[in-house]
């Protein structure tokens, strides 16, 4: 009711009189709100939470702008797409390959040849069967589909025939890294009859994962129900997922608390705040490694004296203090320490040491305020003012150059000096011939690949992955790759994660988020 | 009285002038005032306020305050942008439309249109992306839509003008369009013009502000003070206080910018001269009563 048809008593004085109408403003607001609680709350199109069950409310900085896998490619978005398309593996805490949808493989005695034997009875969520035809058509979609950001991963192999549950990969080289490189980054396998399609594919897909996809605003929300017909259903304890684009990263912990979401990626800066609001905040394991790109077919990387003054004008601690507010971790390599490519051997080769970088500098010709870079970047980061500081103090001079259309330069090796960051492969000769190989996507400096990394990646596929020398040869390679002189590595961002205390811990899979054995107290 | 006179004889107009001559100061002195320099980067991050750093330090070490006066030139050199833009975008063809035809002036109204309908922040965007991430030609582009303001505000007053009697009798006593134009309608046009180039002024620093709260139009590490707003944003639960300068900054440029619009408005015209000349006169009569509360006038009559 307006303030002003209040009737006013004679009676009491002003103080009663306001008590009086705050007891009556309270009132009707608690009126209102009963009324309309219910009202809105039906209106609000939880279709989720309406439909009963435990929901995990997810907000992701990374919400796929694609739902075809083989056009979304590698990047962190597969975590997403792993909630609806199931993969011929995936990887367990250790970073090996285990069984998904395939229940076994096996290679033939010279290594060019592997078989992968699916589980019997499984179907796509449009009634497909998944079946060695499936697989198939996966493999060649991602091969030759126009817009596939997967073929330069798949070169290993030559052809596919399928029979029954049984699908037969033909490899183009002895290639025992097979079973890491089909898992959840590079084979989400996708219904054969809605891929015809692919355009209706990448807002509608089709899969055989822990969940199927009932509504998706591209860009925006997607929510999924659980898949009775998963492999693993029985170990799937989620009903319902509402995934969400991530607003700004401040907002985040207040969603959280309030609990719009239950789960979340988390800037660093935000740990502190989600901590004392008293939600679960850790990091989950990954591959991540952030680099500094250099072109050494361009000046003034073409001389190796500079590429060294460079590497050794690198604080990584400052990149890990500033940015990852110590969740993170200074790396030198593209894998993180502890895990099986991580070579200890070629740790800190070019420490922290700005007098050593002005020496070389010198030696090269250069004095301070002599070199001038562009360091292009796609948008505004920290990272870049950090590198801008840091080479500032042996002289070299360097402007941020902000450049929307930045990957087309950059892939097409055009920049002489980026940033890039990458959140790794199951598969570590594919990380190793992404970053160092002649024609690898994040080696800026194409074709020059460092001296015996080809040998020693061969090496590697030759190699089981049983073999007690796999890690050694592995190791290795890395070694070789790190002789590179096109990537400087910093640091490695932490995959933070802030969830409500009623979900249940995560499996660690490194760089996957895996939902088996997951619960949500309280929703039942 | 020139008008500058006449706005200053009124207290919101003194502090109005008083607020954008301090901010254009720091525009001008603002980098050489900084105490430190603004980007230059410390291990000691995210630190409170203290006598070495009176607003603390950014998430990389470096000094705010400093930042927020090495910041200000941007802000006020675009938003003059904006302003002038307009102004002589707008103003001309204002003018002429009433001149030179119904061609002429069925061309411009229709273009004034187009421009009103057109988004200026989220046009500004779409311009940096085709030309390039910089702030001035994004002002420039902005300033072309904000046009349409002075282009009806122009047109209006000269057609006030142009259909008044004296102008009519000039006509017949053989005056040219120029010399009507110089001697009797500008000087109708020029007051409100001042009012609308005193709000386009603070509209200007809304859209900079807002385009570099976003990133766009300046290349980092360059302070801003939209910039400085933003990246506070990220580290409230450390700082979250350090908003506060740049958002004060901001909304105070804004608030004496809109203003001085309004104090212009109070002292043009016919009206707005009795007004002034009534102040006076009260100013000069003897004080018998007691000093009074200052008449509720000036905030926008």
């Amino acid at each position: 009711m307006p303030a002003h048809l209040i009737t006013r008593s004679p009676g009491p004085g002003p103080r009663a009189s306001r008590r009086a109408r705050r007891l009556r403003a309270t009132a009707l607001a608690g009126a209102l709100a009963a009324v309309l609680t219910p009202v809105l709350s039906a209106c609000g199109g939880d279709t989720a939470a309406a439909s009963g069950g435990s929901t995990l409310k997810w907000t992701s900085s990374y919400f796929p702008t694609h739902w075809d896998p083989v056009v979304g490619g590698s990047g962190a978005q597969f975590r997403e797409l792993a909630l609806t398309y199931a993969s011929l593996t995936r990887t367990d805490e250790t970073g090996k390959a285990v069984p998904d949808l395939a229940k076994s493989w096996e290679y033939n005695d010279r290594g060019d040849e592997i078989t992968f034997h699916l589980r019997p009875g499984l179907t796509f969520s449009d009634g497909e069967p998944v079946d060695g035809a499936a697989v198939k058509a996966a493999v060649e979609r991602a091969q030759k589909q126009k817009n596939s950001a997967l073929f330069g991963d798949l070169t290993s192999i030559e052809s596919v025939d399928a029979d029954g549950l049984d699908v037969v990969l033909h490899l183009s080289q002895v290639d025992y890294q097979i079973p890491q490189l089909l898992g959840q980054r590079v084979l989400q396998v996708a219904s054969p009859k809605a891929a015809r399609n692919p355009e209706k594919l990448d807002q509608n897909p089709v899969g055989a994962g822990p969940f199927v996809v009932t509504q998706l605003v591209p860009g925006t929300k997607a929510v999924l129900k659980k898949n009775p017909d998963y492999w693993d259903a029985k170990n799937i304890h989620i009903d319902n997922v509402e995934l969400t684009s991530a607003p700004d990263a401040s907002t985040v912990v207040s969603g959280l608390q309030t609990g719009v979401y239950n789960f979340a990626d988390l800037d660093p800066s935000q740990a502190s705040a989600a901590k004392k609001a008293g939600l679960d905040v850790f990091v989950q394991p990954g591959f991540n490694a952030s680099n500094l790109s250099l072109n050494v077919n361009k000046a003034p990387f073409d001389d190796d004296r500079v590429v060294d003054a460079v590497r050794h004008a690198v604080n990584r601690q400052e990149f890990v203090d500033k940015l990852t507010f110590g969740y993170g971790e200074v790396t030198d390599q593209p894998f993180p320490k502890g895990y099986v490519a991580y070579d200890p051997e070629s740790e800190n080769a070019y420490p922290y040491d700005p007098a050593k970088s002005k020496k070389l500098l010198a030696e090269a010709g250069h004095k301070a305020g002599d070199i001038k870079l562009d360091l292009v970047i796609p948008a505004e980061d920290p990272q870049a003012e950090i590198v801008q500081s840091q080479l500032a103090k042996v002289g070299i001079k360097v402007t941020i150059k902000i450049d929307k259309n930045w990957a087309t330069p950059f892939f097409a090796k055009d920049l002489t000096f980026s940033l890039y960051a990458t959140t790794g492969r199951d598969s570590a000769v594919q990380t190793l011939t992404a970053h160092f190989g002649p024609d690898g996507p994040l080696n800026l400096s194409t074709p020059y690949e460092p001296d015996g990394f080809e040998a020693a990646v061969a090496e590697v596929r030759r190699t089981p992955l049983e073999s007690p020398d796999y890690a050694k040869t592995l190791q290795a390679a890395t070694r070789a790759g790190l002789e590179s002189k096109a990537l400087v590595f910093t640091y490695s961002q932490p995959n933070l994660i802030a969830k409500s205390k009623a979900i249940s811990d995560l499996p660690k899979n490194p760089a996957h988020i895996d939902w088996t054995g997951v619960t949500i107290s309280g929703s039942r | 009285m020139t008008m500058v006179r006449r706005v200053l004889t009124l207290t919101s107009g003194r502090i109005a002038v008083t607020v954008l001559a301090v901010i254009a100061l720091l525009a001008v002195l603002g980098p050489l005032l900084a105490p430190q320099d603004p980007l230059a980067t410390s291990d000691n991050t995210l630190a409170a306020v203290s006598g070495s750093h009176w607003l603390g330090t950014d998430h990389l070490g470096r000094d705010t305050f400093s930042r927020l006066l090495d910041g200000s030139r941007v802000s006020v050199l675009g938003s003059l942008e904006v302003a002038l833009t307009a102004l002589v975008v707008g103003v001309v063809p204002g003018i002429l439309s009433v001149y030179l035809g119904r061609t002429f002036e069925w061309i411009t109204l229709r273009l004034a249109d187009t421009l009103v309908a057109l988004p200026f922040l989220l046009f500004a965007v779409a311009v940096i992306a085709l030309l390039g991430n910089g702030i001035t030609q994004a002002m420039l582009v902005t300033g072309a839509l904000v046009s349409p303001l002075f282009y009806r505000v122009a047109r209006a007053a000269t057609l006030a003008v142009a259909r008044s009697p004296y102008v009519e009798a000039a006509i017949i006593a053989g005056a040219s369009v120029g010399w009507i134009v110089r001697r009797h309608v500008w000087v109708k046009v020029l007051p409100p013009i001042a009012v609308a180039l005193a709000q386009t002024i603070g509209v200007g620093f809304i859209i900079v502000s807002s385009l570099t709260f976003l990133g766009i139009g300046v290349q980092p590490p360059a302070p801003t003070w939209g910039g400085l707003l933003a990246s506070d944003l990220g580290y409230l639960s450390y700082q979250p206080w350090a908003p506060l300068a740049p958002a004060l900054l901001i909304m105070v440029t804004v608030w004496a910018a809109n203003l001085l619009a309004d104090a212009i408005r109070d002292v043009s015209g016919e009206a707005g001269r009795a007004f002034v000349n009534q102040r006076r006169a009260r100013a000069d009569r003897p004080d018998t009563t007691g000093s009074g509360p200052e008449p509720a006038t000036t905030g926008g009559a």
